[in-house]
Formats: structure tokens, C-alpha cells, sequence
């Protein structure tokens, strides 16, 4: 690749990357086409900035516009960056003719291409060829009869809206009010898409008293109205998003005598017999109270919420459902009484939806209302919803209140969310679901620090031990990350006692013939290290691991090779230690024995082990 | 619209400097490698042409018949789902720790071929001891050209550079292996023309897998309700009734023959009254069978556990149903 890049000299060589483009751009695989168009831009340095007008160019607008979609689409994308290749921004009106072509193209991926290429391209080109090149190009596209130019003449307003002069943009405006008229679905559904981008750019640009005037207001609303009461629901579920766009620009100038007007057309939308429709507004609902932007309407909408969460399509009562809290928060600023008595009667009903997915979405929010609702309220009416979902057949909405369960725990504190809880965590601590296991135990820190040891040992004790003999591994390795997180809160003495000797005693039971609980125990100590004193690592943890040395598994050897190290670490750094003999006397010869190992990993683990031991000895 | 769940465009393919004089950097330039395919991001085409060479070296060596150790856990079809083959590493326990046995069919159907075949040579190159991989019926130049894998290898490397390199290796790959004497892995099942496993370990495996032949059968045939050999409706191998395993055990002095490469939706599934069991470990097959996956753990004490699971969650990727549309039914 690079030796093309070096401008040639000799002749021969000169001719030859165009040749080659153009033998393998015929090529009868796609695949080599493909191929070759990715390398267009090394071709165009190679060929320079004149032959790249005069000679690749022209070959491209003959070959590029007939070949197969995927080659075109690579073409639309390469062209877009060829403004320095073809010579800089004065001959960049060079490339638009050939885009324009591919912008003819039935499929869209390939069409979208081309109008980003073109959108980029406008960027460096100057007022003058904005003027004289670009702003025909979308009157072209425009005019033309096909709708597929329509679709491309759509996406081309915004790069250059903002920079032409104030007559150009209102005929742009009028132009592009055209299109959201236009007689075909697929471009008004392109044109409305497009339509929030530019009421952005424009509210962006003309918010001032002075300049406001430049908004064209009228125009807006007129090509909103048509939205809202377009004939097919795929275009008419894009005015949600104009609508938004439009009181986001009120809120900025702070003008509110259209607002009634506006919220009328979204009761309309609220109520309208296409469930897309009503969808897109349940979608953006939080997002619409936020730009109204007034308790008086907020306060309207509750009504309209109900009716959404009582929809007859399960997508609408879906997507209400998650974007209940923004709401409710925006309510209750206005009356703390109506989220309680309207609302969460609701709540209840759609806890019980017929839809998992509805479920499963209120499940992921739901804890949300905690915070708004406050502690007497969460605890009389949230939590019965929350014990029933967790007891819902359907995992994901298990697994949704538990993983949210934090929120809850700062409204109502620990203490009553465990007793009213706990029943149900424990009833989920064996869920045949694993991820769900695995959303308990990792409650389970933040439930020890706050319950105390006593009520902990009572309640969750026996379960901690039990998730180390799960037949899944990642609930084996996160419940002894958790013994390791427990014996921080609750300390060695504790640690002794409850983990410890139970383990211990796992040794003299008939399970411990088995590889995997064996190495689960080795597991466990291993973690014990770094929260246990060195004294405590002597006289309990390394003997049992010394012991698994000469274990008939290797997998359990090399472990032991890795753990050893460890306790090395730990004995002949920490501070309080008086146990540093017990490295040269006893860790060190079993370090050498697993050296001689049979097994090629036990002997790598052993080395390494012992490497590092000997470098931190010869360190201290 | 489901099919249009793309994986990522190509990341670029980075690469890790290698020296195979000096094993200290081999196993780093090895663990740099599992590193970067565990998240899932395939490897350069010069590391790979490195990896498969060292890759040659160990399994050419292994027999025919390899010798496995208990504990082990075996596993079936994969079929390049790799974050299902992670999500079974977080059921059955990461390798080393765990020892593995992989039967067969690494490539094809899923998206990630590269990435998940890759990552078990990459595996078995660094822990040779820990884990063993046999060959599948899609292990094979001519399938993996018609079912996906040369043509994600195509688009992914740019040329068949990659395919040809992954090829030319599953050649060495072994086609059985014998779990203490007492459990019969392969791939697919017995062959009319095997009575004894004395007779696979005479058999010359490094070629193209065959037309037809006892190597061909063992990656292809399938158990079957009826007796005796029947005709294999996949047009290579036979099926094999009852009395056929019962002898084929008798003989060999087998308690079971494991196999994968029929979809079974529980993920494993008993046959010939529990003397033959067939291991799928690829969930939601081809994203849309609804399947469950299983994995068979064996101790050192032979006892035997299945372990079911469920496709990987992937946040952020569109969920396709797992239920199978009415007009399906």
C-alpha cells in the first residue's frame, strides 16, 4: 500500500493504479469490487490532484452508478472524503454530479451515504458555490419525480440552513414544507424525520427578539399541523418529536401564547386510533412534561398517564412504564396528593400486566417511586408491589426490583426493607435462575453492614455457606468473594467461627471427595487472605492449603502453587507479622516439592511462585 | 430484520510481537492473544499463521484416540456463538482451573467463528494438558465454505488467507478421545466399518475429512430408535441403533459413548437406554431455536452432572424471541 502512495515517476508506473482500480473494478466478484473501491483515496494520491478530476473521476460517474449496491455504497462513503484529493474546495463541486447519481439509488443504506458524502462535502465548500451549485442540486433533487430524490433532497437542508442568506432560507423553508407534503408516505416520513434537526438548528441560531423573526414560525407550525394530521400513522408518529423540538424553542424565548394550542394537538395524539402513534408519545412522555414546562399541564396529563398505562397494546403500556419516576417527580411538585391516590393504584394493576415485558419494564422503574413517594407512603403501598413482582414467574422482573433494591433502601433504611423483604430473598436465594442468585449475593454485603451480626447469622448465615456448593461457578466464585466481604464487616473473630470452621468441617464430610468442592474451599481460603492477620493465616489458612498439595488433581496443585504465594506476600509484608518463618521454614519446600510435580501446569505455577518469592526474599 | 443483528465492523486487528525461542514470551505473547480474543476481538492474520503453526506442533503429536484425565467437563457443538462459549465458561468454571473436553464443530452458523476457534487454539496452545478439542464434521474445508466460517473469514481478513490457515490445521486435529478408559467422545457416532477402538487408532485423520469411510462416519453418524445400521438422511455416516452400542461398549469396555452434533433441546439428551449421550452446547441455536445448552461434568470419581444454560445476556444487542411463531407450529 505505501509503495503506491509515493508519488511515481516513471511513466509506466504512472499508469499503472488506475489501470489496476480499473481492471479490478470490473472484476466478476463483488467481493474483489468491494475491495478495490476501499482503496480509492490511495489511487487519488497516487494519481494527484489533475489526473484524479481528469481521469478517475469521469471512470467513476461511467462505471460507479450500475454496479452492485455494496460497491456503490463504498463509493458514496470514499467520495465524501475526496475534497483535498481532487484539488481542495474549488474544485469540490466536481464530486457532487456523481453523488447526485447515486442518490437516485432504491436502497437506502446506499442513499444515506451519498447525502452524508454531500452534507460533508457542503461544509468546505464557500458561499459562492453553496449559492450557485448546492442549493440547485436540492432543487433538482426536489423537483425531480422520483421519490427516491426526494428522500436524499431532504437530508441535505441542514448542513446549509443556517449559513445562507435570509431570503435563501425561506425558500429553502417553503421548499422543505413541500416535502412534508409530499405525495408519498416514504418521503414525508424522511422529511418529518429530519424536521427536528433543523427546528434545533434554527432555535439555535434566531432566539433573539432580533433575529427571531428568522425562526419562521409560521411555517413550523404550519408543516407540525400537517404532521399531526397526516393520513398514515408512520409519518404521523413523527410529529412527537417535532412537537418536542418546538417547545423547546418556546422555552427558550419564553413565549407561551401558543402553548395551548399545542398541548391540544397532543391530546390528539394521546388519543389517536393507531397505537404507534400513541407508542411515540408514551415513548417521550417525560421529555414532553419537562419542555411544557408547566404544573398546570402536568397536572391535565395525569388522566391522559392512566389512560396510557391502561392501554390496550402491550408496547404502550411498556414504554409508559419507564418513564413513570421522571413523571411522577414532575407531578408531585405540582400536587403531592395525586401520585399516591391516582397513580399508584394503577402501578398496582399493571404489576400484575398480562405482558412479562410490560412487567419487566414497570420492574426496572418501579423503585424509582420510592424517593418521590417517601418513606410512610413506599412502605404502605410500593412495598407489597415489590414483594409481589419478585415473586413474579417471569426471572427479568425478578431480577429488575433486586438489582434496584438500593433506591428503596435509602427511603425506608435497611432494617424495615430486609423484614419485609427477607422472606423473599431468601425464597429467591435458590432461583433456578442463576442471575438472579447472583443479584442476591451481591445485596448481600450491603445487608450484613446494615443488619448487624446478630440478625445477619440468623437470617443469611446458612445461605452464604450454601451458595459455595452451587452448581454454577459464578455463583461458587461470588459467594466467596462475598465470605471475603463479610469478614471485613464483621472481623477475624467472626470470620473464625462462622466461616472458617465450617469449612473445616466441609473437609471431613463425604462432599469433599469431590475435585470441585475441594477446590471451592481452596478458593475460599485464598480470598480470606488479604482480610485475615498474619497469625490468623498461619495457624488456620495455610495448613489447609499445605494440605491440598499432594491432591490427586492438578488443577488443585497449581492452585495451591498460586495461593502460597500469597500467604508468602502477606506473611513477609504486613506490618503486624510475626509469622515471617513460617515462609523459608515450610512455604518455600512445599513451593519446591510442587517443582518436581508431575504436571507441566503445577510445575509452570510452582516456578512462577517461587520466582517471585525468591526476588521479594532477596528484595527485604 | 433479525438477521440484520450485525457483529461490530472489524476492529482492527492488532497484533502481538512473538519470539518461540524463549518460553517465558511465548506464553506471554499466548496469554496477550487469550486476553485480547476473550473480548472478543480476533487476531491479526500474522498472528494467526503464528498461533496455528505452535498449534500444529501440539495437537500432531496427540492421538487418534486421545487419553483424557477426571476430572473433566465435556461439551458439545459451539458453532461460533462466543459469548455463548464465555457464558459457558462462567457456568463450568474458567479454563485452567477447569479441565475441558470439546467435541467438534467450532465454526459456522454463529458470527463469530474466528473469534471463538481462535480462542480454543489459543487454549489449548497455552494448556495442552487442560483442555482437549476434537474435530467436528464442520471442521472441514468443504462445510465451512457452504455454512458461514470462509466467508467470515473473508470478511473479516479481507481474503481466504485465514480460512486456509484454520483449514489446514483442523487436519491435525484428533477425532476421539477415551475419558479414563470408560467414556467414548467423538463428535458424531460409530461406523459399521469400527469394532474396536483399536481400529480408530489405525486409522491415518490427517486429511480433509472423507466422503464416506470410518473417519467420516465418526464425525457424522447419528444414534437412532431403529436397530442395526440404518441410512443417514444427512448423506454421510449411518445411523446406529441399540443393539450396535450395546456391542460397541461391550467390546471396548465402555460405561458410555458421549457425542454432540444433533440439536437436542434440553441441551443434552440420553439415547440406547443412557449408553449413549448427546451434548449441544450452543444455546438458542443459530439465535432462534429456543434451545437450552448443556455441559457434562465428570469427577474423579466418575459421577456424572449436567449443567443447562441459557444464551449469554448481552446488554445493549436486540433481544430476539425465543418463542417460535404460531405459523412455525
Amino acid at each position: 500500500m505505501s509503495a503506491v502512495a509515493a508519488p511515481p515517476n516513471n511513466t509506466v508506473e504512472e499508469l499503472y493504479p488506475i489501470a489496476l482500480l480499473m481492471d479490478e473494478l470490473r472484476h466478476d466478484d463483488v467481493a474483489s469490487r468491494v475491495q478495490a473501491m476501499k482503496r480509492l483515496d490511495t489511487i487519488a494520491i497516487a494519481l494527484g490532484p489533475e489526473r484524479t478530476r481528469e481521469e478517475l473521476l469521469p471512470f467513476l460517474d461511467n462505471v460507479v452508478p450500475d454496479d452492485e449496491d455494496e460497491v456503490v455504497a463504498i463509493a458514496a462513503e470514499e467520495l465524501g472524503k475526496f475534497v483535498p484529493y481532487v484539488g481542495g474546495p474549488q474544485y469540490a463541486t466536481l464530486l457532487i454530479p456523481i453523488l447526485e447519481k447515486i442518490t437516485a439509488c432504491e436502497e437506502p443504506i446506499v442513499r444515506e451515504k451519498a447525502v452524508d458524502s454531500l452534507n460533508f462535502i457542503s461544509e468546505s465548500l464557500s458561499d459562492e458555490q453553496i449559492v450557485h451549485e448546492f442549493i440547485p442540486l436540492i432543487s433538482r433533487l426536489a423537483k425531480e419525480k422520483w421519490f427516491s430524490l426526494h428522500i436524499a433532497a431532504a437530508g441535505l437542508f441542514k448542513s446549509i440552513i443556517i449559513r445562507v442568506s435570509p431570503d435563501l432560507r425561506l425558500d429553502l423553508i417553503k421548499l422543505f414544507s413541500e416535502l412534508i407534503q409530499d405525495d408519498s408516505p416514504m418521503v414525508r416520513k424522511s422529511a418529518a424525520s429530519h424536521l427536528p434537526g433543523l427546528i434545533d438548528l434554527l432555535a439555535e441560531n434566531f432566539s433573539t427578539p432580533s433575529t427571531v423573526g428568522e425562526f419562521h414560525w409560521d411555517l413550523i407550525t404550519l408543516m407540525f399541523n400537517s404532521l399531526v394530521k397526516d393520513n398514515q400513522d408512520s409519518v404521523k408518529f413523527l410529529s412527537v418529536d417535532v412537537l418536542i423540538a418546538i417547545l423547546k424553542f418556546l422555552k427558550k424565548i419564553n413565549e407561551k401564547q401558543y402553548t395551548e394550542e399545542l398541548f391540544a394537538s397532543l391530546i390528539s395524539l394521546i388519543d389517536d386510533m393507531s397505537w404507534r402513534v400513541r407508542y411515540m408519545v408514551a415513548d417521550r412522555f417525560e421529555q414532553l412534561v419537562i419542555n411544557f414546562d408547566d404544573d398546570q399541564y402536568t397536572l391535565k396529563l395525569v388522566p391522559n398517564l392512566i389512560s396510557l398505562m391502561k392501554d390496550n397494546e402491550a408496547e404502550v403500556r411498556k414504554a409508559i412504564s419507564k418513564q413513570l419516576p421522571g413523571f411522577c417527580k414532575a407531578v408531585n411538585r405540582a400536587d403531592s396528593s395525586l401520585v399516591l391516590n391516582e397513580i399508584v393504584p394503577v402501578v398496582s394493576q399493571l404489576s400484575m400486566d398480562e405482558s412479562e415485558a410490560v412487567r419487566s419494564a414497570l420492574a426496572s422503574e418501579v423503585t424509582g417511586l420510592a424517593p418521590i413517594l417517601g418513606k410512610e407512603a413506599t412502605i404502605e403501598y410500593l412495598l407489597p408491589v415489590f414483594v409481589e413482582m419478585l415473586k413474579d414467574e417471569f426471572s427479568e422482573v425478578r431480577l429488575n426490583i433486586i438489582s434496584n433494591l438500593q433506591q428503596v433502601n435509602e427511603v425506608i433504611g435497611i432494617q424495615l426493607l430486609s423484614e419485609s423483604l427477607l422472606p423473599a430473598i431468601t425464597a429467591l436465594a435458590n432461583d433456578k435462575l442463576w442471575r438472579v442468585r447472583l443479584a442476591i449475593i451481591e445485596q448481600i454485603p450491603l445487608l450484613a453492614e446494615q443488619l448487624g451480626v446478630a440478625f445477619f447469622d440468623e437470617a443469611l448465615g446458612q445461605l452464604c455457606m450454601e451458595w459455595l456448593w452451587d452448581p454454577v461457578y459464578s455463583i461458587r466464585e461470588a459467594a466467596v468473594l462475598n465470605l471475603q466481604k463479610l469478614t471485613k464487616f464483621f472481623g477475624e473473630e467472626w470470620c473464625k467461627v462462622e466461616l472458617i470452621k465450617r469449612l473445616l468441617a466441609k473437609k471431613q464430610s463425604k462432599e469433599f471427595d469431590n475435585f470441585i468442592c475441594r477446590i471451592t474451599c481452596l478458593f475460599a481460603f485464598d480470598k480470606l487472605i488479604s482480610v485475615l492477620s498474619p497469625h490468623a493465616i498461619a495457624t488456620e489458612v495455610f495448613p489447609f492449603i499445605d494440605s491440598l498439595k499432594t491432591d490427586q488433581v492438578p488443577n488443585i496443585r497449581f492452585n495451591v502453587a498460586k495461593s502460597l504465594l500469597s500467604i508468602s506476600e502477606k506473611l513477609l509484608t504486613d506490618p503486624t507479622s510475626n509469622e515471617k518463618s513460617l515462609v523459608v521454614r515450610s512455604i518455600k519446600p512445599s513451593l519446591e516439592k510442587l517443582l518436581n510435580d508431575e504436571d507441566v501446569d503445577v510445575r509452570y505455577y510452582a516456578g512462577k511462585s517461587l520466582n517471585t518469592l525468591n526476588e521479594f526474599l532477596e528484595n527485604n | 430484520m433479525e438477521d440484520a443483528i450485525e457483529q461490530q465492523p472489524s476492529t482492527e486487528l492488532t497484533q502481538v510481537p512473538i519470539s518461540t525461542t524463549n518460553p517465558t514470551t511465548q506464553i506471554n505473547t499466548l496469554e496477550g492473544w487469550i486476553e485480547q480474543l476473550s473480548q472478543c476481538k480476533p487476531l491479526s492474520e500474522e498472528s494467526v499463521k503464528q498461533l496455528c503453526a505452535m498449534a500444529v506442533e501440539v495437537v500432531k503429536d496427540e492421538q487418534n484416540v486421545q487419553p483424557v484425565q477426571v476430572p473433566v467437563t465435556i461439551c458439545g457443538d459451539i458453532h461460533g456463538q462466543f459469548h455463548d462459549l464465555m457464558e459457558l465458561f462462567k457456568i463450568g468454571g474458567p479454563c485452567p482451573d477447569t479441565n475441558y473436553l470439546f467435541m467438534g464443530d467450532y465454526v459456522d452458523r454463529g458470527y463469530y467463528s474466528v473469534e471463538t476457534v481462535s480462542f480454543l487454539v489459543a487454549m489449548k496452545v497455552r494448556y495442552p494438558k487442560r483442555i482437549t478439542i476434537l474435530r467436528g464434521n464442520h471442521e472441514s474445508r468443504q462445510i465451512t465454505q457452504v455454512y458461514g466460517f470462509y466467508d467470515e473469514c473473508f470478511r473479516k481478513y479481507g481474503s481466504a488467507n485465514v480460512w486456509k490457515t484454520f483449514t489446514d490445521l483442523f487436519d491435525y486435529f484428533p477425532i476421539t478421545a477415551l475419558v479414563e478408559n470408560s467414556i467414548f467422545c467423538l463428535h458424531g457416532g460409530l461406523s459399521p466399518m469400527i469394532e474396536t477402538i483399536d481400529q480408530v487408532r489405525e486409522l491415518n485423520r490427517f486429511q480433509e475429512v472423507p466422503h464416506e469411510g470410518p473417519m467420516c462416519d465418526l464425525l457424522w453418524s447419528d444414534p437412532d430408535d431403529r436397530g442395526g445400521w440404518g441410512i443417514s438422511p444427512r448423506g454421510a455416516g449411518f445411523t446406529f441403533g441399540q443393539d450396535i452400542s450395546e456391542q460397541f461398549n461391550h467390546t471396548n469396555g465402555l460405561s458410555l459413548t458421549a457425542r454432540a452434533h444433533q440439536l437436542v433441546m434440553d441441551g443434552y439428551s440420553w439415547s440406547h437406554q443412557d449408553l449413549v449421550v448427546t451434548i449441544f452446547s450452543a444455546p438458542n441455536y443459530c439465535y432462534r431455536c429456543g434451545n437450552q445448552a448443556a455441559i457434562m461434568e465428570v469427577d474423579e470419581n466418575h459421577n456424572r452432572d449436567f449443567l443447562q444454560y441459557d444464551p449469554s445476556v448481552r446488554p445493549g444487542e436486540p433481544t430476539v424471541t425465543r418463542k417460535t411463531p404460531d405459523y412455525f407450529l
